[in-house]
């Protein structure tokens, strides 16, 4: 039998490296302006497009997407195709794939400034957007699968279960995440409300760092490290049963990102208990990659590329055995809402998917334009300056954690809160911010350094698009195969193992959302909890856009020194109206669940106008804009009939008269607000929003007044 | 420490056996496939990362 002749397709490789590379920058930059922002408000240039709220989405999202996004899809075109002896299915779907994933960053970097977002994290874009990503996914999947079929090895390697569970699993939380009913062309309501958005939400986002941070990374960690260090992994078997256990366990961890709400106790103590189980497959991946380098660590001091690996794998140990630790309800009490999760999140993707992409870019480009690195010392240079631009984010992010978690639960000998401000808090930690950026500003730094290193191999070298290859074509299976061993027919089986991978992430998925999404006394009602009214609900949507969500929680958990802060623990059946849920996971400032009624009208329009004049020292941006654009009153119909298709419980045909109710009520804050001095007319967005702010968490007083 | 931890836990427990017990059972599966499996085969799929049938590496091709 003669071998096939084929070329690899190294075009479509160095596109996706190029996007890694410039996505990275802008990512990261944007990262670095937000953090200045925690410092310096003024840094939002006094733009209502550039504030933190807005803003604060695009870096995640550009980072988690479009750098992240980009790197997988280089390193699985590249490794695929080698891993399976074939160019990939078709290059009219790698096009496609390429110029789809680039279309919907774009679509990011227009709409999230412009406030378009769903306000779910890591899934705020719209629901034009969630379609074109899941064509462009699907796109990516016929051509992964395409290319598994025609292959001409046998077998599949362990990285590529990884890709195929990453596809398939991606897929899954994509679609259940994104249900949401429009309301016109860039606004729509998730379907589920309160705790059940909840825990969909933090089903897909913790199951997003599972499946898109994670599994993508450990299958290129298993080609790319062989690769780099020219030695098979340590351990085959250990890749098999760390594979199969982590997919099945991470699905279930979700809940520990809502550890002491309302979710029901069962559903908590199940995430954390499969978080701590975690660190055993997470672990097994790490130290399988670790101890490839056995014996040839002499390799590790001359070469960057295993440098960078040998730190990714240990931030990456690092991430997943803090992961189980902060999903302990002990010290989840002090750490969530704080910056030790932002540190947490940030050795993971600075260490693990930063340096795990640089060392990859660094081993490939030179490959793919036959040639060497142009400068070893620029990539030494950027290695050492990543490494500490890791540390000076996150030691001072760590430190203003505690401080402030600690801070925030501190009582004095009399029994009242030490620190009754909130913002006196915010201010013990402003040094560490400042600290975090230069870290930021260093890491960033050897980004660049490491673009224009690229560019310049690049340019000495020149582009193989099509790499020639050789490999015998796969004979038909012999009678014998039929006494294989389970798992090694797996192996041959793509659409199987799909199936296989599928079946153990369902497992998970039902048993844990499947109670709370359909048994409705996991969510008991509460009779004075009434939907928002019209002016409400348009400022509710104002509270989304500017992204209020990214700063203040609306959720007060059953502590001493939360209820003391902020009023009564937060209840189920408060959120029943609430699509979509607004909780919050981080709390850069107070909690708003029981704002409403705490001010006055007029201490809320001058503290949106100027968050100083209220609160000396505040990092809150000012949010002036309100005060003069006009509320748009043409969408309140299509919203409560959206509402009421949801089971909002609107009167029938209330959406015809609804814009009247909303002219009352913004009427009557108008006239309160002239009662202070402070002209403005009823139809400004300001008056919606202080409508929304007033009422929340009043429903339960209302009730208790009712009662007495 | 652990009994400390399993009195502490809220609501109904059924679940969380039963998702520990499923757990258990595909976790012993799955060991048990892994013993049975060919270190012939277990070199070979090891082995295949480093084989990449360019050009350059063409001598490393099966027979």
């Amino acid at each position: 039998m003669q071998p096939d002749k084929f070329y690899y397709d190294n075009k479509i490789v160095r596109n996706f490296g190029i996007a890694t590379v410039i996505w990275g920058i802008i990512g990261m930059l944007v990262g670095l302006i937000v953090a200045i922002q925690l410092y310096k408000p003024e840094m939002n240039m006094h733009n209502q497009y550039t504030t933190f709220g807005r803003v604060r989405p695009l870096h995640t999202n550009a980072v988690i997407f479009a750098f992240v996004g980009n790197a997988i899809f280089m390193g699985i075109y590249y490794s695929l195709q080698r891993l399976m002896k074939a160019r990939m299915f078709s290059d009219v779907l790698s096009k496609i794939h390429f110029w789809g994933w680039q279309l919907i960053i774009v679509s990011a970097v227009i709409t999230l400034p412009l406030g378009l977002t769903t306000s779910h994290e890591y899934a705020e874009l719209e629901w034009p957007i969630d379609i074109l990503i899941t064509i462009v996914w699907v796109v990516f999947g016929i051509n992964m699968f395409g290319t598994i079929i025609k292959r001409r090895e046998r077998h599949i390697y362990v990285a590529v279960w990884f890709y195929i569970a990453t596809f398939v699993t991606i897929a899954v939380l994509h679609i259940v995440n994104s249900v949401e009913i429009p309301v016109s062309f860039f606004k729509s309501y998730m379907v589920f409300a309160g705790v059940q958005d909840a825990l969909v939400q933090w089903w897909y986002g913790h199951n997003a760092v599972a499946f898109f941070l994670t599994t993508p990374y450990l299958g290129m960690m298993y080609y790319f490290l062989p690769k780099m260090a020219n030695r098979p992994i340590y351990s085959y078997k250990l890749s098999i049963l760390h594979f199969w256990a982590l997919i099945f366990i991470y699905i279930w961890a979700g809940p520990h990102h809502l550890l002491y709400t309302t979710l029901p106790g069962w559903a908590q103590s199940l995430g954390v208990v499969f978080s701590v189980m975690l660190i055993a497959p997470s672990w097994g991946g790490m130290i399988n990659g670790l101890l490839t380098l056995r014996g040839a660590w002499d390799k590790v001091r001359d070469d960057v590329t295993l440098k960078f690996m040998v730190v990714g794998l240990t931030a990456y140990g690092m991430a997943t055995f803090e992961g189980p630790m902060l999903s302990l309800k002990q010290v989840n009490a002090i750490g969530h809402f704080t910056d030790w999760i932002i540190a947490h999140v940030h050795v993971g993707a600075l260490g693990w998917n930063g340096f795990l992409t640089f060392a990859i870019l660094y081993w490939l480009v030179p490959r793919i334009y036959k040639t060497e690195l142009y400068s070893k010392k620029m990539a030494s240079f950027h290695f050492w300056i990543g490494t500490l631009g890791i540390l000076f984010y996150a030691i001072p992010m760590y430190w203003a954690g505690f401080t402030q978690g600690l801070m925030l639960k501190e009582f004095t000998p009399e029994g009242i809160l030490k620190y009754p401000s909130f913002l006196e808090t915010t201010m013990r930690i402003l040094p560490m911010h400042v600290m975090r950026s230069v870290g930021g500003a260093l890491y960033l730094t050897g980004v660049i350094v490491m673009a224009y290193n690229l560019y310049k191999t690049a340019v000495q070298g020149k582009l193989v698009a099509n790499e020639a290859a050789e490999a015998m074509p796969l004979p038909k299976l012999n009678p014998e195969a039929g006494t294989e061993r389970w798992h090694r027919r797996l192996e041959r089986k793509p659409i199987w193992f799909l199936i296989a991978s599928l079946i153990v992430i369902l497992i998970g998925t039902f048993v844990e959302l499947m109670p709370t999404l359909t048994i409705s006394s996991n969510i008991p009602t509460i009779a004075s909890v009434k939907p928002y009214t019209p002016l409400e609900l348009q400022g509710r949507d104002i509270y989304i856009r500017e992204g209020c969500v990214n700063c203040h929680s609306q959720t007060v958990r059953p502590f001493r020194s939360e209820t003391e802060r902020y009023g009564e623990y937060s209840k189920a059946g408060e959120f029943v109206y609430d699509h979509p849920f607004l909780w919050g996971s981080k709390r850069t400032g107070p909690d708003l669940q029981r704002e409403g009624g705490k001010y006055g009208n007029s201490w809320h329009y001058n503290h949106l106008m100027d968050p100083r004049l209220m609160s000396p020292g505040s990092i809150m941006p000012n949010y002036d804009w309100l005060i003069t654009q006009k509320l748009d009153t043409t969408s309140t119909a299509a919203k409560i009939r959206a509402m009421q298709k949801l089971g909002v419980p609107y009167p029938a045909g209330y959406d015809k008269i609804a814009n009247q109710d909303l002219d009352k009520q913004a009427k009557g804050i108008s006239a309160d607000l002239a009662k202070d001095h402070i002209k403005v007319k009823s139809n400004k967005e300001i008056v919606a929003i202080i409508a929304y702010l007033q009422r929340l968490g009043t429903d339960i007083k209302a009730g208790k007044t009712a009662n007495n | 420490m652990f009994r400390q931890f399993t009195e502490h836990i809220q609501g109904n427990q059924v679940y969380l056996l039963f998702s520990l017990f499923i757990f258990l059972v595909f976790f012993i599966v799955v060991t048990l496939l892994l013993f049975r499996l060919r270190k012939q085969h277990v070199d070979y799929m090891s082995d295949i990362p480093l084989q990449d049938c360019t050009e350059e590496n063409i001598n490393l091709l099966e027979p």
